[in-house]
């Protein structure tokens, strides 16, 4: 067969590898040879998207022995709830690449920094093998903290620190975790298609798995109060940095959530579920309502992550304390779709923040008015995304979070009190929208340039993926519930 | 007569060894470097090749005293390339210098004080052991001459003397009690684990200040700073690694009455711990990377301490030997051409970018990230630790690889700096240098990836 899969995810590092053969390369071409790089990936991913996934477990499967001795192979495939992740992650990786050919400084390191991250990314999708999955988990981890502490703006250097001690203290309890699985299933394997077919822990020690993996997780979603290192990084971290981040990589801990602590120590998390949803429902309303408080466009974007991030958080502990199988797997749908339209919304956002401060050289909202009229362009474009983003119906997370607060509602009705955090959200993104795009226009940006042709090849792609998911999510739906309907736990 | 020609033709590397020693300080003797450097180099490749074949013997020679079994073995696997790739060093820092050959002749004795350690079957090899790695090591640290490497050396002889002696207190119980000095009667302890212990504590204090494990650790900064780089690197891996090696063949014929796996456990949890928090105040590279070599070694416990407990330690023991001599060798072979202090790596890595490239490797290595090979090893360490049920120990061990993570990026943070007023400085060090780190370069890339050589070997 084909190796369809291995194909795509190490193309991304194929490129990087070319590049750094080329060390006399120009800035143009280096940054051409990353966009091919990533065309090439994406329409991997889209081809492994048109293959489809089967209803009962993993497709596309691909495996070859790596240390038989202890059980440790490469083994990547897709289910539902990765191949849509994987698309999403192809693609926001081809508009941050398109996104930063203006970068001049050190463009070979930057174009690799960001295939190699692409790849370990990628790979956290995909991989199927517990040890692969950690490689790929600390990989990416590497990459994003030279990418923020060589690109990033003022205070870069600690916030790069910051964000990868913080990650790293977060991510070695998953190896404590995993190491536990390894030791106590019968079948000396790294396999997790093995652990999730049967969880090789019960009792205290699947609790003392499940905690350690809950605090990896909320550390990575980011969960409140494990949230503090995401506003410094979000800030400091380039434009593209952020897009990653939030599009990306915040995934890794709810798509983790799911595919360890939900699939793996199943009894576990359903008895701990009512403390995870806890959690969420504190965490969407604080990112919320500390979103509300910000004068600082991207910190108020960053924040609104930690409340979207919430809600998913809300979704998977209703799916594992859900008993009837529907509203389960309404849960987990709404869940993943969640987690693509988060990326596409707040991808879009970041794109546009960054292409304020590119021109302003702040992200203080109360220097902004009226920008409106000045460009047209970024404006609407900005009105649309945070529109999508408070979650109004026919925009992407629309249809996520109806499925979520539906299935909440059915399991804990008290849970629904998250809905809050949506007026919260729409009050702030309005508020917003009025300081920076309406009122009268500060003399000193009547210069200000309109978005170029650059900017539209990434924000118009991301903007119609926004509208298609909200008006007709169905596309993305029916390959997510075709494994959700199929789970059991 | 036959069992002594048997016996020999199972010590074929450590005969080499020796005449190479022998060989290359003749060539000092007739002043001619050059060809002491060639013959240590040609000796040690030899040896390393004739170390394949003792692959999956489990033996000892002369009547039990000296072991050839998979730690030994495995020590000269690792020991033989390390000693070649310090001696490469050597001659990159100190070719055309006055007394050159002795360094090679001296790394080549110490390699075999550090193979007698790792085969050690019996108590008196291992003080022998000590002895003829220590007093190599003196004589390479004070080679420079001067003030600073006098002193260094002076505290080293001072530490080792008294180490060495209550170690050989120490083993006085055991005799007594057993009645031999042969460790495969160590067994014959169980009734009397007071003496058990307070044997076990004499051995831990040599091997222990050899191994530079907390609180016998204080010599090794000092001594690392004022030797010449390339020895610091030598003495960060070799006598340490075998040192670590005879702990394992004694500690496994210990009964399990004598507590040696807590006082090992606590031992090794203050390591890492100290080692560390005392690293992240260092602005000399060498120091650095001389209290890091200290917490390392509380790691190599971790494995030692799960040897009758878990399959997985022995594993994680060689691979672990592997990975860090590959790549402390490597990093010591980048400072030897970038310079000692901090503020000489600034800018390092825009203006070489593979030697920056290799040095966070290494650095990143050292810390334990997928998918590098100090992330197999301590995968492997973890996993041995927990299976042993020393889970609170793995917790620690891991706890530490993020303040490791602090400590290394004060190396790595002004590699990526602007190069300031000062300007940086020029690597120098040549292509010796550059061979060895191109060497550990690789090897910590390849050791991650194709552990499963050293597994199917030990028959895991």
């Amino acid at each position: 067969m084909f190796p369809l899969v291995s194909l795509s995810l190490f193309m991304p590092l194929l490129g990087a590898a070319v590049i750094l053969a080329m060390p006399r390369a120009r800035a143009p071409m280096v940054h051409a040879l990353g966009i091919g790089t990533a065309t090439l990936t994406l329409a991997g991913t889209l081809w492994m998207w048109v293959r489809g996934v089967q209803a009962d477990g993993f497709s596309q499967v691909e495996q070859i022995d790596w240390m038989p001795a202890i059980g440790a192979s490469y083994r990547v495939g897709v289910d539902g709830i990765s191949l849509p992740l994987v698309l999403l992650t192809a693609a926001l990786f081809l508009l941050t690449l398109i996104y930063s050919v203006r970068v001049r400084e050190r463009p070979h390191a930057y174009v690799v920094l960001m295939l190699l991250l692409e790849t370990a990314s990628l790979g956290v999708f995909l991989a199927l093998d517990a040890l692969l999955f950690y490689v790929f988990f600390e990989v990416s981890l590497v990459s994003m903290y030279f990418l923020i502490a060589g690109w990033g703006h003022e205070d870069r250097q600690r916030a790069a620190l910051m964000f990868f001690l913080y990650t790293l203290l977060g991510s070695l309890p998953l190896l404590l975790a995993i190491l536990a699985f390894y030791l106590g299933a019968e079948v000396s394997t790294f396999d997790m298609r093995a652990w999730i077919a049967q969880p090789p822990l019960s009792g205290s020690a699947a609790m003392w798995a499940l905690a350690a993996m809950l605090f990896t997780f909320a550390v990575k979603t980011p969960v409140f109060p494990f949230h503090t290192w995401l506003p410094a990084a979000h800030v400091q971290a380039p434009a593209a940095g952020s897009v990653v981040l939030a599009g990306v990589m915040l995934k890794f801990g709810t798509y983790g959530l799911i595919r360890f602590a939900l699939q793996m120590t199943p009894e576990a998390m359903r008895a701990a579920a009512w403390v995870v949803m806890v959690v969420g429902v504190l965490s969407a309303l604080y990112g919320a309502f500390v979103a509300l408080a910000q004068t600082d466009l991207k910190r108020l974007v960053a924040y609104t992550s930690v409340n979207h991030m919430g809600y998913i958080i809300v979704g998977v502990a209703a799916a594992a304390l859900a008993a009837d199988p529907a509203l389960r797997t309404l849960a987990l749908d709404g869940s993943v779709l969640q987690m693509v339209s988060h990326g596409l919304v707040t991808g879009a956002l970041f794109f546009l923040v960054g292409s304020l401060q590119e021109r302003a050289n702040t992200r203080e909202m109360e220097r902004f008015g009226g920008l409106l009229q000045q460009v047209p362009r970024l404006g609407w474009f900005f009105i649309l995304a945070a529109f999508a983003s408070l979650g109004l119906p026919g925009l992407a997370h629309f249809p996520a979070e109806f499925q979520i607060f539906l299935a909440t509602l059915g399991v804990a009705p008290a849970a629904a009190v998250v809905v809050l955090g949506i007026v919260v959200t729409a009050g702030l993104y309005l508020r917003a929208i009025g300081k920076v795009f309406l009122g009268p226009l500060p003399a000193q940006w009547e210069r200000m340039p309109d978005l170029g042709t650059r900017e539209l090849l990434v924000l118009t792609p991301l903007t119609l993926l926004i509208v298609a998911l909200g008006v007709a999510p169905a596309w993305v739906l029916q390959v997510i519930h075709r494994t959700t309907s199929t789970l059991s736990f | 007569m036959q069992e002594m020609a048997h016996d020999l033709a199972l010590m074929w590397p450590e005969i080499v060894l020796l005449l190479t020693a022998v060989a290359s300080l003749v060539c000092e003797m007739l002043r001619r470097p050059r060809a002491g450097f060639v013959v240590v180099l040609a000796g040690l490749l030899l040896a390393s090749v004739l170390s394949v074949p003792l692959l999956g013997h489990d033996s000892s020679v002369f009547d039990g005293t000296y072991r050839v079994n998979a730690l030994s073995v495995w020590a000269k696997l690792v020991l033989l390339p390390a000693t070649l790739l310090a001696a490469l060093l050597a001659r990159g820092e100190l070719a055309a210098s006055p007394r050159e050959g002795t360094v090679y002749s001296l790394l080549c004795f110490s390699t075999f004080g550090a193979l007698i350690l790792a085969g050690s079957g019996d108590t008196m090899l291992l003080v022998l052991g000590l002895l003829l790695s220590g007093l190599a090591g003196f004589a390479l640290v004070a080679w420079p001459r001067d003030a600073r490497a006098t002193e260094a050396a002076m505290k080293f002889l001072i530490y080792a003397s008294v180490c060495g002696a209550v170690m050989i207190f120490g083993l006085s119980y055991w005799f007594g009690i057993t009645g031999t000095t042969l460790l495969g009667a160590l067994g014959g302890l169980q009734q009397a684990p007071y003496a058990a212990a307070l044997g076990l504590v004499g051995v831990l204090v040599g091997l222990g200040y050899k191994a530079s494990l907390v609180p016998f650790h204080f010599w090794a900064p000092d001594a690392y700073e004022g030797a010449p780089v390339s020895v610091a690197a030598y003495l960060s891996v070799v006598p340490k690694i075998g040192a670590l090696f005879a702990l394992a063949q004694v500690v496994t014929e210990l009964p399990e009455s004598s507590g040696w796996q807590g006082i090992l456990a606590l031992v090794a949890a203050v390591t890492m711990t100290v080692a560390y928090l005392a690293a992240l105040v260092q602005e000399n590279v060498v120091r650095l990377l001389a209290y890091s070599s200290v917490a390392q070694a509380g790691y190599f416990l971790l494995a030692v301490i799960a040897l009758t407990a878990s399959t997985l330690a022995l594993p994680a023991l060689v691979v672990f030997a592997a990975a860090y001599s590959a790549m402390n060798l490597g990093a010591f072979a980048i400072v030897t051409q970038a310079g000692t202090s901090r503020e000489e790596l600034r800018g390092l890595g825009r203006r070489r970018l593979w030697t920056g490239v290799a040095m966070s490797t290494f650095l990143f290595s050292l810390t334990g990230i997928p998918p590098l090979a100090g992330f197999a090893a301590k995968f492997l360490l973890f996993g041995a630790s927990i299976e042993a049920g020393y889970l609170w120990l793995a917790v620690i061990g891991i706890i530490n690889s993020v303040l490791s993570l602090a400590v290394y990026l004060r190396i790595i943070v002004p590699m990526y700096r602007p190069v300031g007023e000062a300007g940086g400085s020029t690597p120098t060090g040549g292509k010796f240098a550059t061979i060895v780190w191109l060497v550990g370069f690789l090897a910590t890339l390849l050791i991650g990836v194709l552990a499963q050589g050293i597994l199917q070997q030990l028959q895991y």
